[in-house]
């Protein structure tokens, strides 16, 4: 057992809790204390509750005692992107609008985290209103890389990122819209997994785009994200579009090897214009995938440029709708490039947008008949490591959306198919900066990602990398 | 399909209740430009009878097997 409790993955620190070995007080003050040394550096929380969690976490030790494990998570502190309601609690979605909001319910995703037996840290910084790629935030400032302190963590779930990678919360919930859970993991080097639409349930979750939005796992691991979204997964009466049906096993996958599997790579489009320690993190990953028994293939997908357009469409008209009685009545109050994406809304009429919806349907056909004969893609999640938070503050300049849309270049078509994503840490680039790739399933195949994933873990140790302060 | 152009990102802007002054008109022409140049391609071929939840049926379809 590690000297810090901290640094333990979720599933073993909740193993060493649950045997006794370790008492949820030590984890829990083994998480403040790291927390007090890097929060000045990183501004990964939006708010610390250290009192309240000691003294859940000594509840947390009581009940244990007394035989009382409340779930396979007892006792473990975690943190999550600021925009799942808790009742009783301010949730600031990193917006000036919602500041002072309290909940008055519990999101789905965080009651079944709590049941399990979590304990609540604090909660974590976002881009505003999760609409943005970069982790600035024109409120309460950018979150930084523990990488690399003056670049970006990637958004929108920045301070998930940034926390999970400095090793302050075991886990965190993020949120993917156009690539939110994923570009995070990629730029921090965490293991990120954005949900099939329809896997979690999203009541309770600050919404962005009914259509795109999907609640899912930041972690350290592979593992730990499996045993997250067992936890999650399932139908809920307060979300219809959450699907029925059995929840598959999905820490039992990760103990499967990736033999017998076939891995799609892109021949184009995802292959295109990559920085060139990106391009040679994919070229490795490729050839240890293939040492550790996969096949692989190359995949001719449709036309992605074509999926992203119809994406950005969707997403632009929803989060307009969502937002437009705040643009009317408190447009001083969003940070300018927020409100600037947001009016990007206000072009679409409502003949394109439901265009772009009702391609979608055919759009998943096509790319199911395009890679009926693999069983996951792999890509990169972004065709450059992290920016510098300087280079990538674009304020009002006219080319904003530009450099967004390179960033997100690589996530947004998976959003409008509605399909699992995994990213994984893959590599450093020679100045220290974490790469990250994604592994793209079948619509509710997670598992067979988690299993990947978590064979590619076996055989690597990108994701054990701690970063440490200068 | 065409990008609009900032004399129409402004009318239907107005429409949708929330006016913008030319300047962001223009500025918005510019950045949402390239979502429709994506979807132009697209825009105006889909068949009649397709609808939107079409989607959750492809979605659904494939657990099934």
């Amino acid at each position: 057992m590690s000297s810090e409790p901290a640094l333990m993955s979720l599933t073993a620190v909740a193993g060493a809790i649950a045997d006794k070995r370790i008492s949820s007080r030590e984890v829990t003050q083994s998480c403040l204390d790291r927390i007090a040394k890097w929060q000045p550096h990183l501004n990964a929380f939006m708010i610390v509750e250290a009192g309240e969690a000691l003294k859940a976490a000594d509840a947390a030790d009581v009940a244990l005692a007394k035989g009382g494990r409340r779930g396979p998570l007892h006792g473990v502190p975690l943190a999550h992107k600021d925009m799942y309601y808790e009742a009783g609690k301010v949730v600031t979605c990193g917006s000036r609008i919602r500041r002072d909001f309290v909940a008055t319910t519990t999101s789905t995703a965080l009651q079944r985290l709590k049941d399990a037996g979590t304990i609540r840290l604090g909660s974590l910084q976002m881009a505003e209103f999760a609409y943005g790629p970069t982790g600035h935030n024109a409120h309460f400032g950018p979150v930084h890389n523990p990488f690399a302190l003056d670049h970006i963590t990637g958004g929108s779930s920045s301070g998930s990122g940034s926390a999970v990678a400095a090793r302050l919360t075991f886990a965190a919930l993020g949120s993917d819209t156009g690539g939110s859970i994923r570009m995070p993991a990629h730029f921090c080097g965490v293991t990120g997994l954005k949900t099939t639409v329809g896997r979690v349930s999203r009541a309770g979750a600050m919404p962005l785009s009914q259509s795109l939005d999907t609640v899912g796992p930041l972690a350290r691991t592979v593992e730990d994200c499996a045993v997250l979204l067992g936890l999650m997964a399932g139908a809920d009466p307060a979300d219809p579009t959450a699907v029925a049906g059995v929840v598959p096993d999905y820490a039992g996958a990760t103990s499967e090897s990736m033999k017998g599997l076939t891995i799609g790579v892109p021949s184009a489009f995802y292959v295109d214009d990559l920085d060139a320690e990106v391009a040679s993190a994919l070229d490795a990953t490729i050839a240890t995938l293939k040492r550790e028994g996969a096949t692989i293939v190359q995949v001719d997908l449709p036309d992605q440029r074509q999926l992203t357009g119809a994406s950005q469409l969707v997403l632009a008209v929803e989060a307009a709708a969502f937002h437009k009685r705040w643009m009317i009545e408190r447009p001083q109050d969003y940070g300018p490039q927020v409100l600037m994406r947001l009016q990007n809304g206000l072009a679409i009429s409502g003949v394109t947008y439901l265009e772009a919806l009702r391609w979608r349907g055919p759009a998943l056909a096509a790319h199911i008949a395009a890679t009926a004969n693999v069983d996951a893609v792999i890509a990169p999640v972004s065709p450059v490591p992290a920016p510098t938070i300087a280079e990538s503050d674009v304020g009002n300049a006219p080319d904003a959306e530009a450099v967004i849309q390179r960033l997100t270049r690589f996530t947004r078509p998976i959003n409008y198919l509605g399909l699992p994503s995994l990213s994984i840490p893959s590599g450093f680039t020679r100045s220290g900066l974490p790469v990250g790739l994604q592994l793209i399933g079948r619509s509710f195949d997670e598992a067979t990602l988690l299993r990947i994933g978590a064979a590619f873990q076996r055989a690597t140790d990108f994701h054990e990398k701690v970063p440490h302060l200068p | 399909m065409t990008r609009p152009t900032e004399k129409e990102i402004g009318a239907i802007a107005s429409a949708a209740g929330v006016p913008v002054e030319k300047e962001v008109a223009a500025r918005i022409a510019n950045s949402i430009g390239p979502a429709f140049d994506g979807f132009a391609a697209i825009a105006g071929t889909l068949p009649f009878d397709l609808e939107p939840s079409t989607f959750v049926l492809v979605q659904t379809e494939k657990v099934a097997r």
